[in-house]
């Protein structure tokens, strides 16, 4: 297969799943040190995960239903915070891709994320544009 | 973090050395120095997630709770992105505030540089204050 009949292969409306996070605190702190994130009042006071936690888990979602995807990078990256991720949550999180098109010979690919507490509530909405790589 | 609102007003930016450990076995070998290289890069990209991170507690620290509420934020990566030891420093200037339900909205302009200079990201955010 190559990258354009990959490419072509993928429907708008593809469902990338659901994922499920645990934020634990071994889990925020180690994101926490990844991103030598220094502000700790979030973590320490709040007793919530700094914003964008589980972002990184985003790709991962594609290239686990993208087989044959090479590699990817990041064009874009939109996202809103609707309410703060409590230690403790366990976090779903689903998403799809909602657009793709060529432009200048790159492929790229346009997704949507949701981050929901057990409840059922928004926490974060995130659109991303990705280029995919050969 | 008690900072002036006025258009034209810069926060605080964070200035830190790009890292992400580099995974011979991750998924996207973009993030290997290997495949990176064969791809005409310098070596293996830091992943847009970790520099949108770096942007985030910027945001945080000036914003506070509030950001955890009601930020929004749209970038762009740019000039390549970065590599593993750059040491990047993030930038936020308001241009606009908006009085909205709930406070004004606060809009900046963001972008990010590398040690030459060189944006790697630009882009807007906003949060009520």
């Amino acid at each position: 297969m190559s990258l354009e009949s990959d490419f072509e292969a993928i429907p708008i409306g593809f469902d990338l799943g659901e994922w499920e996070m645990i934020l634990d605190e071994e889990t925020i702190n180690t994101y926490a040190d990844r991103m030598q994130w220094k502000a700790r009042e979030v973590i320490d006071k709040l007793h919530c995960a700094p914003p964008g936690t589980s972002i990184g888990l985003h790709p991962r979602m594609q290239f686990a239903k993208f087989t044959n995807l090479k590699s990817a990078i990041w064009a874009k990256s939109e996202h809103e915070f609707l309410k703060p991720f409590k230690m403790g949550t366990k976090l779903r999180i689903r998403g799809k891709i909602v657009d793709k098109f060529v432009k200048r010979g790159r492929f790229y690919k346009v997704a949507e994320f949701e981050a929901l507490d057990e409840n059922g509530e928004v926490l974060m909405r995130s659109r991303e544009t990705g280029i995919n790589v050969e | 973090m008690a900072i002036n609102i006025e258009i034209g007003q810069e926060i605080p930016g964070l200035s830190k050395t790009a890292f992400s450990p580099i995974e011979q076995d991750a998924r996207n070998p973009i993030h290997t120095d290997e495949y990176a290289q064969k791809q005409g890069m310098q070596g293996a990209l830091v992943p847009g997630s970790t520099l949108l991170s770096y942007m985030l507690e910027m945001l945080y620290n000036t914003f506070e709770e509030k950001w955890l509420h009601s930020g929004k934020i749209n970038i762009s990566f740019i000039g390549g992105g970065a590599v593993n030891g750059d040491q990047i420093t993030t930038h936020g200037k308001i241009k606009s505030i908006d009085p909205q339900e709930g406070g004004n909205r606060i809009t900046l302009d963001l972008w990010m540089e590398n040690q030459d200079g060189v944006k790697i990201m630009v882009g807007e955010a906003s949060c009520l204050r």
